[in-house]
């Protein structure tokens, strides 16, 4: 997707900036309007996209993880597929598999559920490992490689991924590097009393998801990711966040802190989240808020430590700003 | 099996072990604060302790298991022994702070929870507050404070090894990774003795204005400190000789006005009557009235003495002490004796009357005890002494003769003398003709008692070295002296002092110089000059620091105008004071945690925004955004919004790329921080509805 962008423009006017900054907000809003009382996490859900990266949401079943997913498919306005995991899910299922065209006197490839620009891989730990990979390495290379050729997903690509909490009988948890592969993990909750009510007086969710339009458009999706990657952020910025990265490796309760990856995502992901309040420059308040759902679910904690959001957290309110 | 691994895993989540360094650093905080204890227990002890001490090291570096309990306790109970066996009692502070020492040294057997290391850091404290009980030299201070500084090092270290293991979940400064080894030798001393400077103001603070009981509440005991004996309460040849070698000071003495010469600085101590044939001695029943009659042509001379602890009751005066500040009594031979030895330095001032006729008439029982002889002996000096009576009548021109031939003959001043025999006289006048100021007083009264002339011996100190700038006078044991005081028809006791007609350079000088001594190259001029000079800092040590006792906080107090504050005013004036030196330790301590960095203009500006919101208590966290604060800041004011915006302006500044910031954009956030007024709404910063907050915060508090 880089190379498309940076080919294709190298400076943007500013009134085109106002504008997709615009369809950004309606979509933002667009979003809001079917999820209710989520605004943090749909901004940081948006932020994963506009940072080129994936989503992980980690929640119970029922607090509205497929809309979301559903939601931000619709007002992208790309194609968009849902994969149910089951523990007898194969890899085939959701690559593609290539078939004996009896015209063409050879192999074509069908491509699977994964062709998509986004992507809701909903219930993701209920699969095999096997089937889990297949997935999070397509999400990794954006490319599918089967019967040594190369497939290329289409850009952008965009994978929700939602899980239980690891708790829950009949699931395989993901692995750390795996865990890796998405950008950020948030979780829903269960919404506000107020919120609820709307939501049991209100029309089905269903209903008002096929009310919601395309908003953004692939390109300028495409554009709004080049955007986000220029993004002005200062050194002092800078400095915290490897202020906060460093922090995690001489933190005494974890296992092993942030990796250099990690630290890039950061940048991007604040960068991200910084486009998405509309700002034009990164403010140390926009990693803050980024920092524990791109963090926790990359830190281990030594046994008996503690939890990892409770470090997360402890991290922040220990680093100071400058 | 299952229930011992438990119980294994669960102490080692629970029980914080001191690292490596901490333990080194802990064992060395012990041993530098035991240090002059362990010089001064017998060395099988010490040694012991040592071994202990390195054990203890070792054990740590090479992770051996600590001791089964069963040998912890009988390394107890023998070290216990051990300490009885030397001492033979537990009582007594020699005893008691060995048994101290020992006892730490057997906690290091045990010291392998944090919780015992900080125990055995804060023990060395009360090592080092032990030592003053045996020395209150001020050589010791650098080194004792060396040890505190040390017990500090090791109590950070205890708890940093506890901040890193026990609460996991605090974190490790950020900006400052852990470090190991070396660096930590360094950082913690460096931390501990910055700690004990801070701590310094106060405790000067409080060493000036902490009330002072004019008697102590617990007093040194009697026989307390190692100090020197001085001048014994008897005489027999040799005893002052010993002396001699004592460099150590014996007492000093500031002259209010007119000062003495150098030859008629005699410091009368004990006055000894009583010779049976060795020795002299005090004669006990001597009466307190003491007839006597000025003569007074010289002024008074007004002096005060600061006495070193000698343990023994004589205060050292100039003839003839008039009036004293000590309590003390003066006996009917002008001793100035008090009631209780001195263990402690004191300080006295005396008035004495130069001129002065002791005894116009001598008792006769005095008098009879004045020229009692023992049977039998010298009968060389008796028959001198007949001569001498035979030739001349007058007792003056006898004195004289005497004296004449003590200065003519071959008599030497040394102290290379042999010890005398039960004719110590004839010996001495007759065969060897050599000796100290103890053999010519002695051989002088023999002689006088044998002529029929009352005579007696004054022990003490004659001379004494002038700190040249200071203006006091230094008498150091090895001024010791004798002489004799005869009684004359007329003239009462009269002063002889033989050993200025054999060698008049002791009286005028020294006894050093008399003896024309050169002890090597220590007992040189320079290293004499050194002394000296160490002695001035040990006189201002022991006027200000020893010798401030309620007298002179209550002088000082006055002097501050203090005293006529009533009690519970000055009360509050102590702990103003104290606070005071409290309040810039704080700042400082506050400043220490910081770096220092250069501000630009904008962060200066928004600075000032916040300082001025201080008197609110409204100030940023520790990790909080300009945008956080000023949000939060916001809602306790009535204008906060002006805050906000100010903050977003901020942000730009600071955040934003250099060609979206414009000077006018600076500018107006410099104008913001200069106009800026908080305005806070009383109603939600006056303390009532924060103590409603905490109520509420309470009774609502969430399950952790």
């Amino acid at each position: 997707m880089t190379e498309h962008a940076s080919t294709a423009m190298s400076t943007v006017e500013p009134d085109r900036i106002e504008q997709l900054d615009q369809h950004l907000g309606n979509a933002i809003d667009a979003v809001n309007q079917v999820v209710l009382d989520k605004r943090d996490q749909i901004h940081l859900a948006f932020s994963a996209l506009l940072a080129g990266g994936h989503l992980l949401v980690e929640d119970l079943p029922g607090v509205g993880k497929t809309t979301l997913a559903h939601a931000m498919a619709e007002v992208i306005g790309g194609q968009w597929h849902r994969i149910q995991f089951t523990s007898d899910l194969l890899p085939a299922d959701i690559l593609g598999v290539s078939i004996w065209s009896r015209q063409q006197e050879q192999f074509e490839f069908r491509p699977g559920p994964v062709f998509a620009n986004v992507v809701l891989a909903d219930e993701i730990n209920r699969a095999t490992p096997r089937t889990q990979s297949a997935l999070l390495e397509a999400m990794a290379e954006g490319q599918v490689s089967i019967d040594s050729q190369t497939h290329q997903l289409p850009r952008p690509f965009f994978v929700i991924g939602t899980q239980n909490p690891l708790d829950l009988a009949g699931t395989y948890a993901l692995p750390d590097s795996q865990l890796d592969r998405f950008l950020l993990k948030i979780s829903l909750g269960y919404p506000d009393p107020s919120f609820e009510r709307a939501l049991l007086v209100e029309p089905d969710r269903r209903e008002l998801l096929n009310q919601v339009t395309t908003q953004l458009n692939v390109d300028e999706l495409i554009e709004l990711i080049h955007l986000t990657n220029q993004l002005h952020i200062s050194d002092p910025v800078l400095d915290y966040i490897q202020a906060l990265v460093q922090a995690t490796r001489t933190h005494p309760a974890i296992q092993a802190g942030l990796s250099p990856r990690a630290a890039i995502a950061l940048v991007r992901v604040s960068r991200a989240f910084a486009k998405v309040s509309g700002m034009a420059y990164v403010l140390p308040d926009h990693v803050k808020h980024v920092f524990p759902a791109l963090a926790s679910h990359r830190l281990q904690c030594k046994p008996n430590a503690g939890q990892s959001d409770d470090v997360v957290g402890q991290i922040l309110v220990n680093t100071p700003i400058d | 099996m299952k229930l011992l691994a438990l119980k294994a895993n669960k102490t080692s989540i629970a029980i914080t072990s001191p690292s490596q360094f901490t333990v080194s650093l802990t064992v060395l905080a012990y041993l530098v604060a035991a240090g002059p204890h362990l010089m001064a227990m017998p060395r099988w002890l010490a040694l012991c302790i040592l071994v202990i001490s390195a054990w203890r090291v070792v054990t740590a570096w090479q992770r051996w298991r600590p001791p089964h309990w069963l040998i912890r306790t009988l390394v107890t109970f023998s070290a216990l022994g051990a300490v009885l066996a030397s001492y033979g009692t537990l009582w007594g502070r020699r005893a008691a702070t060995a048994l101290l020492c020992v006892m730490v040294a057997v906690k290091l057997m045990e010291m392998f929870r944090t919780r015992d290391a900080r125990q055995i850091a804060a023990l060395g404290f009360f090592l080092v507050a032990a030592q003053f009980l045996f020395s209150q030299q001020i050589a010791l201070l650098p080194y004792l404070l060396i040890a505190c500084g040390l017990a500090t090092a090791a109590m950070l270290s205890v708890q940093a090894d506890d901040d890193r293991r026990r609460h996991p979940d605090v974190v490790a400064r950020q900006n400052e990774p852990l470090k190991s080894g070396g660096s930590d030798w360094s950082r913690h001393l460096k931390s501990g003795l910055v700690l004990l400077g801070l701590s310094i103001p106060f405790a000067l603070v409080l060493f000036a204005v902490f009330p002072r009981l004019a008697s102590p509440l617990w007093g040194i005991p009697e026989n307390a400190l190692d100090g020197r004996t001085g001048l014994s309460d008897e005489m027999s040849p040799g005893a002052i000789a010993s002396l001699y070698a004592d460099d150590s000071p014996a007492f000093r003495v500031e002259f209010e006005g007119q000062r003495p010469e150098q030859s008629d600085l005699y410091w009368r101590g004990p006055v000894l009557w009583h010779f049976n044939g060795t020795t002299w001695s005090r004669l006990i029943s001597a009466h307190t009235e003491t007839p006597r009659r000025p003569t007074g042509n010289n002024p008074p001379l007004q002096y005060s003495v600061q006495l070193e602890p000698n343990e023994r009751r004589w205060l050292f005066t100039l003839d003839y002490p008039v009036e004293w500040s000590e309590e003390a009594r003066l006996t009917r031979d002008y001793q100035l004796v008090r009631e209780r030895p001195v263990t402690r330095l004191i300080s006295y001032s005396v008035s004495s009357e130069p001129d002065f006729i002791d005894e116009p008439q001598l008792d006769p029982t005095l008098r009879r005890a004045a020229l009692r002889l023992p049977e039998g002996q010298n009968p060389r000096t008796l028959e001198l002494a007949a001569d001498y009576r035979q030739e001349y009548a007058d007792d003056r021109e006898l004195i004289n003769a005497v004296l004449r031939w003590f200065n003519e003959d071959a008599f030497f001043y040394s102290l290379e003398t042999l010890p005398l025999g039960l004719n110590g006289a004839d010996e001495f006048l007759f065969d060897l003709k050599t000796g100290y100021c103890e053999y010519y007083a002695s051989a002088f009264a023999i002689l006088m008692r044998a002529a029929g002339i009352p005579a007696r011996i004054v022990t003490g100190y004659q001379g004494g070295f002038w700190q040249q700038s200071s203006e006091y006078l230094l008498v150091r044991q090895s001024d010791a002296h004798a002489w004799v005081e005869v009684w004359l028809q007329g003239r009462g006791w009269t002063r002889i002092d033989p050993t200025a007609a054999v060698s008049p350079t002791r009286i005028l000088e020294n006894a050093r110089r008399a003896l024309n001594d050169t002890p090597g190259w220590m007992g040189g001029r320079w290293a004499q000059n050194l002394r000296n000079q160490f002695d001035r800092v040990q006189h201002y040590w022991n006027q200000w620091v020893l010798g401030f006792n309620a007298a002179r906080q209550n002088e000082l107090f006055s002097r501050l105008g203090l005293d006529r504050l009533s009690g519970p005013l000055l009360a509050v004036v102590i702990v103003l004071l104290a606070l005071l030196t409290v309040v810039p330790l704080a700042f400082l301590l506050r400043g220490l945690g910081q770096t220092r960095r250069v501000l630009t203009p904008d962060q200066r500006a928004w600075k000032r925004m916040i300082q001025k919101l201080k008197p609110f208590k409204l100030q940023p966290r520790r990790a909080e955004t300009p945008l956080e604060f000023a949000e939060r800041a916001a809602v306790k004011l009535n204008n906060g919004q002006r805050l906000i915006n100010a903050a977003r302006v901020y942000n730009q500044l600071r955040y934003a790329h250099s060609d979206n910031i414009s000077e006018s954009l600076r500018a107006s956030l410099q104008q913001a921080s200069r106009n800026w007024r908080p305005d806070p709404n009383p109603e939600l910063l006056n303390s009532a509805p924060v103590i409603r907050v905490l109520l509420q915060r309470m009774t609502t508090r969430k399950p952790a």
